[in-house]
């Protein structure tokens, strides 16, 4: 199938047209929101709460009983929110580390919830089956009215970012700051990690418990590779996120027996390792480059300050000398020789090299320069 | 109990234990989520074995999954050093990503493989004590093999038997890399080895305890014990030691609760754990919480024994709301004893820690801090109008009752004198100042060592 059937396929067919806007929706929340998780240095955040939801999707079938989706997901959020304070409350009222407490949070509320779900498997209403789908998302149960509630969220979401964009934006890097400029700093973090579970609760239909935590992270830690700014951080997330949410539902699609939630995570990660690697400022690719660079950059002025050793005890700077006196020396090679060349630093007859009156006014003000570069 | 219970038994004991013990040095070293991310990841170990030998038993499998789980710790600890994420976010990347790859895996080869992600996450122990470990067979001769009781006994048993080995030649060299890395490197120990040491170890425990548990249980087990013994005490030997008991204590009644339960073994485990966790963090509204589910459900209990017909098909709620319609007034006058003799004798038998005695605490101390403050203002003026009472409100900017009753506690304590609204320091109150400044200053405990009994609100 070439992408243009496919293209033209995603409008025709509702499932894949569902699907599709589903899960672009859903990255491009993840995306938004994930930046401020990933920059808060909660990154494994979503991890602990996409898990403590559990309880709450199993409770919420005990009471009621039904597999109504919006229930499951009002008790995937409850038992979220409760798992974020319970985080919030471990590390603030004890001693134990942040990683701890998310540990504990993940693993303790996920195991409350398996065995409400081995619980609920024992009793005789057998409608439910499907709620294990909350375990590895299936993206394929979309449908129409949880896209639009996504779209929702997604919306509500950029409202509020916008209205408290400042306030986010100065909580993020300075909260003592923050506080002392008589902002409530309590609300504004509520208020974006409640948005942030909503998010993560309406993700595990589609991605499931254990891959939720990448949907958050990974396009904002694509993002963060190629800007400084905040604003245009946010905006690479979400276009990121719904990039691999649309190229990994068509991957999945395109095949048989491939799962829509891990191809989308694996989408982002590739995001995530280009962007690693081929980021223009802090790409390892492009630091690799510059540090190649730096290194020939000082190899070449060691030896034209070595040559001005030599040079600037004749009384003629030009007086020609033997190449093989520069071979016992450190920074000497034939590459850093061709560019003192190059910059006519210097000159070369034969074997033989000579200083210009540029090199050697160059090599006096080397480390003057260096001292003044330094100071300014 | 039957010979398949007390096996199973056994397996979640050594399980805990296993578990444990490196997952105290985890917490310890704040790695508790390096533990999520192997259990994660070990899954691509496991699909990728099997692809290989085509066998769910071979150890194969389990030394390719223990693999995985070290590679994981180096990538995550690669992407770390390039400096371009955090730690928390190398570690959200490398885990979903290699665990997605185990998943395609699986779903691609569904057809032909027995691998069921299901069974897979969650593990099954019902089975442990019917799958033994057979040697010495003999090519077509059926019932040829010694059999040497179950697999996965042997299996944990050598994992546990060589952590124990490694913690009793290497405890001093980890508890120093651990506490401190830096002195360990000068006293000639590899921080790096000791740390790939734990990872390997905590990544084999992980593997061999995968199959009874599952992977988010197996975090469990590592964190929770340990987590509640440092919560109780801060010596390394003790939380080990305590941190091994929790564990057991939460397997051996995690198996009878989801006896009773008719529930998954694992998850009833981390619920016990998670109560435990709880009584230490939050002693005294877990304790009432947990005595009144107990003496609910004793109470509950008769009644099910009583009438059990006709309620099969109900929903739970119906069953409840059947069951307490027939409670009677004594039966709630029962479930009141049991709940306060209970919250009683737990609060009682449980460390002063939770959050309302921290409050408590917390109090307490601000006002310590609020005399001395108080104190010092005055001892540092001589002059009177520094010295009213009404004065204290707007320099000090405390609120008006808080003020008062700080005089108030200076003066009982014969620390001040107020004549004519003017306050001025007694002997006691200028001593008293004179050694809280000294320290202040020198800030060394040596200091006050003598002064402890003086600080009255220090004895409380």
């Amino acid at each position: 199938m070439d992408i243009q059937e496919y293209i033209s396929l995603v409008f025709e067919d509702y499932t894949l047209r569902t699907i599709t806007l589903g899960t672009a929706i859903l990255g491009a929340i993840c995306g938004m929101l994930g930046s401020f998780a990933v920059l808060r240095k909660q990154s494994l955040l979503g991890d602990a709460i996409s898990h403590a939801a559990l309880p709450g999707i199993a409770i919420a079938f005990l009471i009621m009983g039904a597999k109504d989706n919006n229930t499951l997901l009002i008790g995937a959020l409850i038992s979220g929110l409760i798992g974020t304070f319970w985080i919030r409350g471990i590390t603030k009222n004890t001693h134990l580390k942040s990683d701890t407490a998310l540990g504990l949070t993940l693993s303790l509320f996920f195991g409350f919830g398996m065995l409400l779900l081995t619980f609920i498997q024992k009793q005789p209403n057998a409608s439910q089956a499907g709620l294990d789908k909350y375990l590895f998302g299936q993206a394929a149960t979309l449908l129409e009215k949880d896209v639009w509630l996504m779209a929702i969220v997604a919306g509500v979401c950029l409202v509020i970012l916008l209205l408290f964009w400042k306030e986010f934006k100065i909580l993020l890097f300075d909260a003592d700051y923050t506080k002392t400029l008589g902002f409530n700093t309590t609300f504004i973090d509520i208020l974006i990690t409640t948005f942030i579970v909503i998010t993560i609760v309406l993700g595990l239909q589609t991605v499931g418990v254990v891959l939720m935590s990448a949907m958050l992270l990974a396009p904002a830690a694509a993002a963060r590779q190629w800007t400084n700014s905040l604003g245009i951080m946010v905006i690479l997330a979400a276009i990121f996120g719904a990039f691999s949410g649309v190229v990994g539902t068509g991957i999945s699609a395109s095949q048989s027996n491939l799962p829509t939630g891990p191809v989308i995570v694996l989408v982002a990660a590739s995001i995530v390792l280009f962007s690693f690697i081929f980021s223009p400022n802090r790409g390892l690719l492009f630091r690799e480059i510059r540090f190649r660079k730096n290194r020939n950059n000082i190899k070449m002025q060691k030896t034209l300050a070595f040559m001005y050793g030599i040079a600037k005890n004749h009384e003629n700077i030009s007086h020609p000398h033997m190449i093989n006196i520069l071979n016992g020396f450190q920074g000497f090679s034939k590459k850093s020789l061709q560019e003192l060349v190059d910059l006519n630093y210097v000159k070369i007859k034969g074997k033989k090299w000579s200083m210009t009156q540029q090199g050697f006014e160059t090599a006096a003000n080397l480390y003057d320069q260096q001292i003044r570069n330094t100071h300014e | 109990m039957n010979s398949a219970q007390i096996i199973i038994q056994i397996i979640v004991a050594l399980v805990a234990v296993a578990c444990a013990i490196p997952g105290t040095f985890l917490v310890l070293r704040k790695m508790s989520l390096i533990s999520d991310a192997i259990s994660h990841s070990i899954l691509l170990g496991i699909v990728i074995g099997f692809f290989i030998v085509k066998d769910t038993s071979s150890p194969l499998l389990i030394v390719l999954a223990a693999l995985t789980g070290v590679i994981t710790v180096m990538l995550v600890e690669f992407i770390q050093k390039t400096g371009l994420v955090k730690e928390d976010t190398a570690i959200g990347l490398v885990f979903p990503a290699l665990f997605s790859i185990g998943v395609i895996l699986i779903a691609k080869n569904a057809n032909d493989v027995h691998l069921d992600i299901d069974s897979v996450m969650v593990g099954d122990l019902s089975f442990a004590p019917f799958d033994p470990l057979l040697i010495n067979c003999t090519e077509g001769i059926a019932d040829s093999c010694i059999n040497l009781g179950p697999k996965a006994i042997w299996v944990i048993g050598t994992i546990l038997l060589i952590t124990l080995v490694l913690l009793f030649l290497f405890f001093k060299e980890l508890k120093v890399s651990t506490f401190d890395a830096g002195l360990a490197a000068a006293l000639g120990f590899s921080p790096i080895i000791m740390h790939y040491g734990l990872m390997t170890v905590s990544s084999i425990t992980i593997v061999g305890a995968f199959d009874a548990v599952g992977p988010i249980l197996v975090v469990a087990l590592m964190i929770a014990p340990a987590a509640t013994a440092y919560l109780f005490t801060k010596d390394l030997k003790k939380m080990l030691l305590l941190s091994c008991f929790f564990g057991v204590f939460a397997a051996i009644s995690g198996y009878w609760l989801a006896h009773m339960l008719d529930a998954s073994i694992s998850g009833s485990m981390t619920t016990v754990l998670a109560v435990l966790f709880l009584l230490v963090y939050e002693p005294i509204i877990t304790s009432i919480v947990v005595s009144f589910i107990a003496g609910t459900s004793i109470i509950f209990h008769q009644y099910l024994g009583k009438t059990t017909d006709g309620l099969e098909h109900l929903l739970l709620w119906q069953k409840l709301k059947a069951i307490f319609s027939q409670f009677t007034f004594l039966d709630y006058v029962y479930i009141f004893g049991i709940t306060a003799i209970l919250t009683t004798f737990l609060i009682y038998i449980l460390p002063k820690r939770g959050v309302i005695f921290g409050y408590y605490k917390v109090r307490q101390q601000k006002t310590e801090i609020m005399l001395l403050v108080f104190l010092l203002h005055i001892r540092n003026h001589t002059e009177e109008s520094e010295r009213h009472v009404k004065h204290l409100n707007e320099h000090i900017n405390w609120q008006r009752i808080r003020s008062k009753s700080i005089v108030e506690l200076a003066q009982k304590n014969n620390m001040i004198t107020i004549t004519d609204q003017i306050i001025s320091l007694t002997a006691k109150g200028e001593d008293f100042t004179e050694k809280a400044i000294d320290y202040i200053i020198t800030n060394k405990d040596t200091e006050i060592e003598g002064m402890k009994d003086d600080f009255f609100l220090f004895r409380g």
